[in-house]
């Protein structure tokens, strides 16, 4: 019992000592950035803009309802750096997004990172 | 022909002297232009940090006066509880971020050498610093401006830029530290090596602070990177 409180309070120091980057537009604080979560649904909108990349994600919750959430990713800019591509992300796709939500409980999520329908893996905050 | 004997004997001297006396002057240019180059540093490059950090890092505790105190722990609690559309930092609705903070957002900036003056191109928000390198002093009566007017000189291998001049409407850092229009920053930037610079900042606001303090910060080169185009105000969601 000690043993597994130990490990799981050195789990969650470590998961506190990440250094996550943040962005640079909305307030880093408005997100809850000691705890990540992880979304997966089906694009309904892909704006390549700036300051912000925003995908619309359509996700089922518990009881099959469709929840609409808005995921912000870096701007073009710092994406591009990390392979980010404008038409890499179309209505309909299957994501998988794991990030930070918003602290006043609006379905806003700042992403940290992105897995595609084939698996392939994106920052989504540009800064490696 | 006494004439040309004469010709002969100083020909003669200007040969027996012209060797010590090159050698002389190359000395002289070698000295001089390795002085150059110790004078004048070359910073030329883009320049990243390698990790982010939400505050200044002062080195001390900042030595606040009491409003400022009062207003950081305001501007806290309302970055920790305001929506990310309707946050009270002022970079979300695109306002300029000022000195020291242009240098702290996670983009990067460029350092250029022009005669006179050096450029910083920032990526966020396409801003530029000038820096008059001509012995100019500030101007007096400056009106305020969110990114102030910057002075350099060099000193040995460090860029010192006074900048003063500012308005009050920026935060120090994206914590909020608070500062007043009598802010006056020094900036002494060196390379540590070829690939890494080091700022030092002294913080001079007598309004806000009740002594000047200091931070640093340490900066990449980024030798494959060149400046993007980043448009703060095309989607911005900030109402």
């Amino acid at each position: 019992m000690n043993n597994n409180r130990v490990i799981a309070t050195a789990l969650a120091m470590c998961v506190l000592l990440i250094s996550v980057p943040l962005f640079a537009h909305h307030s880093g604080s408005a997100f809850d950035q000691e705890h990540s979560v992880t979304l997966k649904g089906t694009v309904a909108s892909f704006e390549w803009s700036n300051p912000h990349v925003f995908i619309g994600l359509d996700v089922k919750d518990d009881k099959g309802e469709v929840e609409q959430w808005r995921i912000e990713a870096n701007s073009p800019n710092m994406l591009t750096r990390v392979g980010w591509k404008k038409d890499m992300i179309k209505e309909g796709d299957q994501l998988a997004v794991t990030g930070f939500l918003a602290k006043t409980g609006r379905k806003i999520m700042r992403l940290h990172s992105l897995t595609l329908a084939n698996g392939q893996q994106f920052d989504g905050e540009g800064f490696k | 022909m006494q004439n040309y004997f004469m010709g002969l004997v100083l020909a003669a001297a200007a040969l027996s002297f012209s060797p010590n006396t090159f050698s002389q002057t190359a000395q002289h240019a070698a000295a001089a232009k390795a002085h150059s180059v110790s004078a004048q540093p070359d910073f030329s490059g883009v320049w990243f940090m390698p990790e982010y950090h939400r505050t200044l890092l002062p080195k001390e505790d900042p030595p606040f006066q009491p409003w400022a105190e009062a207003l950081l722990k305001k501007r806290d609690v309302e970055n920790n509880t305001s929506d990310p559309d309707t946050g009270p930092d002022p970079i979300e609705r695109c306002i300029p971020p000022g000195v020291p903070r242009i240098m702290l957002q996670p983009f990067p900036w460029e350092i250029v050498h022009a005669k006179d003056r050096v450029l910083m191109i920032f990526e966020y928000q396409a801003l530029t610093r000038q820096i008059f390198m001509d012995g100019r002093g500030h101007p007096k009566d400056l009106e305020p401006t969110y990114m102030g007017h910057s002075i350099g000189k060099y000193e040995g291998d460090t860029l010192v830029i006074d900048t003063i001049g500012f308005n009050d409407k920026t935060w120090l850092d994206p914590m909020g530290l608070p500062h007043s229009d009598a802010l006056h920053v020094v900036e002494r930037i060196r390379r540590v090596d070829h690939d890494t610079l080091q700022v030092d900042y002294t913080i001079d606001d007598p309004k806000a602070y009740t002594k000047p303090w200091t931070a640093q910060r340490i900066f990449n080169l980024k030798p494959d990177w060149e400046i993007k185009e980043y448009v703060c105000a095309e989607n911005n969601e900030v109402k």
